[in-house]
C-alpha cells in the first residue's frame, strides 16, 4: 500500500464525512469521520514528502484532468492534513447540528477536498478549476454562517479581488500550457519576455491569494467573520497553498529567474511582513489582529522565496535549496500556530462572546488548556526560541544573510534591508502578542462574562493542545522535517542530518541542546526561588491606588509605537472637551490607525473605477440605432486595420 | 579537550555566570569618581544579590505563573546566551551551538518573559516601561542584526567562534566595514545594557524608566534573579564587543589574558558616556538606533564595495 492509496482513502473518507455530517443523527460522526480522514491525508503527504517519490500522473501541459502526487505536493497535503484533523476535531463541539451548522459543516469537507485537489491537479484545467473552488467554497461558508450586511459586502470585496487579481493566475497558467511548460523547466528560456510575463502574472494573482502586499487588503475581511475552524483552514492552508503555486511556477517551471525578480519578491516580501506586522499591532480585535498577522507570516515565507530566487540566479544552489526549504519550514510552522491561535480565538469567542482585547483578561486561569496552548502559540508567532517560530525565522535569516554574501552590491544591499526588515519584524511581533497575552490571558478580568468563563469541552481542547504539541516538537527538533525539505528543491541538495538544523556557514542551532538546557535551568531556577512567600499582597505600584477603570488598553501598550512611527502611520484622534462654567463637564476620546493601503490606494483607484463606470454609462443609450452603429464603426476599424497590415 | 579549550570554557562559565555582576558595579563605582563622589565600591551587586536572595518574595495577588515564572525564565535564557558567547578562538561548542542569530532570539526570549509579567500585575508603571522597552527592542535588534551580520560577512560564518577569529588583529581599524559595524554595536551595548543615553540605571522616574519599570513589583530572590540577568546581558554584550568588534589579538591565550583588561576599559567607556551624555528624551531613542541600524548597513555595503 502506497501513500497514494493512504491519501485516495484520506480524500474518500472526507467526502463521506461530509455526507454524514449533512444530517442531524450522524452530524458528530461526519466531523469526526472528516477529522480521520485528514489525518489520513497528512499521513501520505508525509509519506510522499519523507520518500520524495511521485505516484499517479506527472505534470501536463495537455488539457486533459489528471492526478498525481510527489514530495511537494506531500508537503502540503501534510499541512492541510494536519490543520483539518485539528480544525475538525475542534469543529464537533464548536458547530451545533442545527440547519446553519451542518451546512458549513458538509462545506468544510468540500472546502477541503478542493485544496487537496489543487495540490494534487497535474494538469491546467484540473488545477484551475480546483484553484477557483478554492476561493468560492469559503465565500460560501461565510455567507451560510452570518447572512448580515457586513457579511455580505465582505464577500463580495474578497470575490471581487480575488478573481480580478486572480486574473494573473489564469495568464500564468495559459501561458505556461501555451508553452507547453508545466512540469518541463527546460521549455522557456532564461530571460525571455515569456517568463517574466508569467511570473509576473503569477506574483499578481497567486500573491492576491497568499495575501502578499498590496494585494493583501481582502484578508483582514475575510478570515476574522468566518467560523473559528474555517478561519483556521483560510490562514493555516488556504493561502499557503497559493504559496504553492508559486514555488511550482516561480522555483520549478520557470528555471532559473533573472535577480531583479527575486529582489522584487523580495521587496514584496518585506513590505508585506513589516506592514503586515505594525497593523496588526493597532487592532482591537482579536480575530483581525490574527488575519494582519497572516499577512506578515506570507511576508516571511516570501522573503525566504525571495532570497531562493536571488541565491539560485547568483549559482549559490546550496544555499538556495536552503532558502527554499527556510519557506517551506515557515510555511509548516505559521499553519501550525496560526490555526491553533484561530481555534483558540473561536474557544474564547464561545466561551464569553466579543473578542474586543480591551474587555477580556485573566482568560488563562478560567481555560488553563486553551489559554495555555494560546500562549504557546503565542511565543511560537513571535519567533522566540525554543519553539518552531524561531527555527524557521533562523533560517530565513541565514538565507537573507548569504545575499550580501554570494550577490553583488546591488542585490547584497536588498538582502540586507530584508535582513534589517525581518528582524524588526520578530521584535515588533514580540510586542504585538506580549500585548495579545496580556489582554486575553493575564491579568484581572475585564467584565463579567469574562470573569465566568467556562474551559471549552474536550474535543475543542484536544483540537488545540494537539497543535501546540506539534509547535513545541518542530521547535525542539525542526531538523525532523528540514532534512526532507530541503531535498524538494528541483536541483540536487542535502543537509546533513540532526534534530537540530546544522547548516554549513553557521554556528549551528542546535535547538535540542537549547531547549534541554533552558528547561532545566528554569526548572532549577523556579525550584531555587522556593515558595518564601511573605504574605500575598495587592499590587503595589509605588503605592499608588490601582484602578480598575485605569487599566492599560491595547492602544495604551503600542502607544510609544504610534509616536515612533506617526510620520508614516499618520493616526488620526479627535479629542472633544465639553465646558460648562468653566468645569470640565465631559472629555470625548476617540484614536484610529487607519489603514493606509486602503484609503490612500484602494479608495482613489475604486473612485477613479466609478468615475469611469460613469462615462462608460454615456454609451449605452439603450437605442437600437446606436449599437448598430457601433457595429459598423468595429467592422471599419477592424477593416481598416487588416487593409494596413497592422493585424499581420 | 585540550588545555586551550578548557581554559576558554572556564573563562566563558565563570566570567558569564559569576563574574557578571561586577561589571555594572565597576561602571556604578567609576561613574561615581569621574562625578567627584566615593561611591559604592564594585562589589555592591553582589551585597544586594546577598540580600536580596535572603529576603522573602512577594507573590502579587492574582498573579499567576507566568508572573512567577518570568524571572527564572529570564535568567535561564541568558545563561544558555552565557553558554553560547565564546570568549576566545578557541572556545568549544557546550552544546547548544555558537551561533550569532541565536543569540539574539534568546535575548528577546528574556524581553518577552518580563513584559508578559507585567500584564499580571495590571501595575502601569511596569507595563509603561515594557511598552518602551519592547518599541525600543524593534531598532534594537534590526540594528544588533545587521551589526553581526557585517562581522559574518568579513568572518565568513555567524558562528561566533569564526568571528572572533575571523575578525582579530586591527582589522577593525583598518576595515571601514567592521569599523561600521562596531559603531552600530557600540549602540546597541548602550541599549541592551540600559545606560544613557537610552536608559537610566539610576532611576526610578516614570518619565525615565525603562528596564526598571516591569521589575517594579518583584522583590527577595525574583528580584535577584531579574538584576543578575541585568548583569549577565552585560557580560555577553561587552565580551562581544570586546572579541569581535574591537582589535584583538589573534592567539586564544592572549586574547584570555587581555579580556579583564579590555572589559575594564569597556566599563570606563560606558561610566565616561554616563557621566558625559546626557539621558535623551524617551521617543528620540528609537531614532538613535534607526540611525545605527542604517550605520550597519553602511557597513555591509561597504564590505560589498570592498569585496566586489
Amino acid at each position: 500500500m502506497s501513500f497514494a492509496v493512504v491519501v485516495s482513502l484520506g480524500a474518500a473518507a472526507v467526502a463521506a464525512g461530509g455526507l454524514l455530517a449533512v444530517a442531524r443523527r450522524s452530524f458528530t460522526l461526519g466531523l469526526t469521520t472528516q477529522g480521520m480522514g485528514c489525518a489520513l491525508l497528512a499521513g501520505g503527504g508525509l509519506w510522499a514528502l519523507v520518500t520524495d517519490e511521485a505516484a499517479g500522473a506527472s505534470f501536463t501541459s495537455a488539457f486533459d484532468p489528471r492526478v498525481g502526487i510527489d514530495g511537494l505536493s506531500g508537503l502540503f497535503l501534510g499541512v492541510l492534513g494536519a490543520v483539518g484533523a485539528a480544525a475538525l476535531v475542534f469543529a464537533t463541539r464548536y458547530l451545533q447540528p442545527s440547519g446553519r451548522g451542518r451546512a458549513i459543516g458538509a462545506l468544510t469537507a468540500v472546502f477541503v477536498l478542493v485544496q487537496a485537489l489543487v495540490l494534487v491537479a497535474r494538469d491546467p484545467l484540473t488545477f484551475l478549476v480546483a484553484w477557483e473552488a478554492m476561493t468560492l467554497v469559503p465565500a460560501a461558508v461565510i455567507l451560510v454562517a452570518r447572512a448580515d450586511e457586513l457579511a455580505r459586502r465582505t464577500v463580495f470585496f474578497y470575490v471581487a479581488l480575488t478573481h480580478l487579481a486572480g486574473a494573473g493566475t489564469w495568464v500564468a497558467i495559459l501561458l505556461l500550457a501555451r508553452e507547453g511548460a508545466i512540469g518541463d523547466p527546460s521549455v522557456i528560456a532564461s530571460g525571455s519576455g515569456v517568463q517574466i510575463a508569467i511570473a509576473l502574472a503569477a506574483l499578481v494573482g497567486m500573491g492576491a491569494k497568499a495575501g502578499l502586499m498590496p494585494l493583501h487588503v481582502w484578508l483582514p475581511l475575510a478570515h476574522p467573520i468566518a467560523p473559528a475552524h474555517v478561519s483556521a483552514l483560510m490562514s493555516g492552508v488556504m493561502i499557503k497553498i497559493a504559496i504553492y503555486g508559486l514555488i511550482r511556477v516561480l522555483v520549478e517551471w520557470l528555471g532559473v529567474l533573472p535577480e531583479w525578480l527575486g529582489v522584487l519578491v523580495l521587496g514584496l516580501g518585506a513590505l508585506s511582513s513589516v506592514a503586515g506586522v505594525v497593523y496588526a499591532l493597532f487592532q482591537h480585535e482579536l480575530k483581525r489582529l490574527l488575519a494582519f498577522h497572516s499577512i506578515e507570516n506570507i511576508g516571511i515565507i516570501v522573503l525566504g522565496l525571495g532570497a531562493c530566487l536571488v541565491l539560485r540566479a547568483r549559482g549559490a544552489d546550496a544555499w538556495a535549496a536552503f532558502a527554499l526549504a527556510a519557506a517551506l519550514l515557515h510555511t509548516v510552522n505559521h499553519a501550525l500556530f496560526k490555526a491553533l491561535l484561530f481555534l483558540g480565538a473561536g474557544s474564547f469567542e464561545k466561551a464569553v462572546g466579543s473578542l474586543e482585547l480591551d474587555r477580556l483578561g485573566g482568560l488563562i486561569r478560567r481555560m488553563p488548556w486553551t489559554g495555555g496552548a494560546f500562549l504557546v502559540g503565542a511565543v511560537a508567532i513571535a519567533g522566540l526560541p525554543p519553539l518552531n517560530g524561531f527555527a524557521s525565522e533562523w533560517t530565513t535569516l541565514q538565507s537573507l544573510l548569504r545575499l550580501p554574501a554570494y550577490g553583488g552590491v546591488a542585490d547584497g544591499t536588498a538582502g540586507a534591508l530584508a535582513l534589517a526588515a525581518l528582524a524588526a519584524t520578530a521584535a515588533l511581533a514580540a510586542l504585538c502578542f506580549v500585548k495579545v497575552v496580556g489582554l486575553v490571558l493575564l491579568g484581572p478580568a475585564r467584565r463579567d462574562a469574562v470573569a465566568h468563563a467556562q474551559e471549552a469541552p474536550v474535543p475543542m481542547r484536544a483540537g488545540i493542545v494537539a497543535l501546540a504539541g506539534a509547535c513545541v516538537l518542530l521547535g525542539v527538533a525542526p531538523g525532523l522535517l528540514f532534512g526532507s525539505l530541503v531535498g524538494l528543491a528541483p536541483w540536487a541538495s542535502a543537509v546533513p542530518t540532526s534534530i537540530g538544523l546544522d547548516l554549513p556557514g553557521t554556528g549551528l542551532f542546535r535547538s535540542g541542546g537549547i531547549a534541554l538546557v533552558l528547561v532545566a535551568l528554569v526548572a532549577a531556577l523556579y525550584v531555587l526561588r522556593g515558595r518564601r512567600v511573605a504574605a500575598p499582597a495587592p499590587t503595589w505600584a509605588c503605592g499608588q491606588l490601582v484602578e480598575r477603570r485605569l487599566d492599560w488598553t491595547s492602544a495604551g501598550f503600542t502607544k510609544a509605537l504610534r509616536l515612533v512611527l506617526e510620520d508614516v502611520l499618520r493616526p488620526e484622534r479627535e479629542i472633544d472637551v465639553r465646558v460648562e462654567g468653566g468645569v470640565v463637564q465631559e472629555v470625548a476620546y476617540e484614536g484610529r490607525v487607519p489603514h493606509l493601503f486602503e484609503e490612500r490606494l484602494y479608495r482613489p483607484l475604486t473612485a477613479l473605477a466609478m468615475e469611469g463606470a460613469h462615462h462608460a454609462r454615456r454609451m449605452q443609450s439603450g437605442r437600437l440605432g446606436t449599437y448598430v452603429g457601433y457595429l459598423l464603426a468595429l467592422v471599419l476599424v477592424v477593416l481598416t486595420a487588416a487593409k494596413l497590415g497592422v493585424l499581420g | 579537550m585540550s588545555g586551550r579549550e578548557a581554559a576558554a570554557t572556564a573563562v566563558q562559565l565563570v566570567g558569564g555566570l559569576a563574574l557578571a555582576p561586577f561589571l555594572p558595579g565597576l561602571v556604578q563605582h567609576w561613574k561615581a569618581r569621574l562625578q567627584g563622589r566615593r561611591g559604592p565600591t564594585p562589589l555592591q551587586p553582589y551585597r544586594e544579590l546577598r540580600r536580596l536572595w535572603r529576603k522573602s518574595s512577594v507573590d502579587v495577588e492574582g498573579a499567576g505563573i507566568v508572573y512567577r515564572l518570568a524571572p527564572a525564565l529570564t535568567a535561564g535564557s541568558v545563561a544558555v546566551a552565557v553558554l553560547l558567547v565564546p570568549v576566545a578562538a578557541g572556545s568549544p561548542d557546550l552544546g547548544v551551538g555558537r551561533d550569532a542569530l541565536v543569540l539574539a532570539g534568546l535575548l528577546a526570549l528574556a524581553r518577552f518573559a518580563v513584559a508578559a509579567a507585567s500584564w499580571e500585575v495590571a501595575n502601569g508603571f511596569a507595563l509603561m516601561g515594557a511598552s518602551r522597552d519592547l518599541t525600543i527592542a524593534v531598532f534594537v535588534e534590526a540594528a544588533l542584526v545587521l551589526a553581526l551580520a557585517v562581522a559574518a560577512l568579513v568572518s565568513g560564518s555567524t558562528d561566533l567562534v569564526a568571528m572572533v577569529a575571523g575578525t582579530s588583529g586591527t582589522q577593525a581599524w583598518t576595515d571601514p566595514a567592521l569599523a561600521l559595524g562596531a559603531v552600530a554595536f557600540a549602540l546597541v551595548v548602550v541599549a541592551e545594557t540600559g545606560r544613557q543615553p537610552v536608559d537610566n540605571p539610576d532611576t526610578h522616574l516614570e518619565l525615565t524608566m525603562i528596564h526598571e519599570g516591569p521589575l517594579l513589583e518583584y522583590a527577595g530572590r525574583d528580584l535577584a534573579l531579574l538584576h543578575w540577568a541585568a548583569a549577565v546581558r552585560h557580560w555577553l554584550v561587552l565580551v562581544l564587543a570586546a572579541q569581535v568588534f574591537l582589535p584583538h589579538p589573534t592567539d586564544p591565550w592572549v586574547q584570555l589574558a587581555l579580556l579583564p583588561v579590555v572589559l575594564a576599559v569597556l566599563c570606563a567607556g560606558l561610566a565616561l558616556t554616563e557621566t558625559l551624555v546626557a539621558k535623551m528624551r524617551i521617543l528620540l531613542a528609537p531614532r538613535l538606533l534607526a540611525v545605527a541600524a542604517l550605520v550597519a548597513l553602511l557597513g555591509v555595503v561597504a564590505w560589498l564595495v570592498e569585496t566586489g
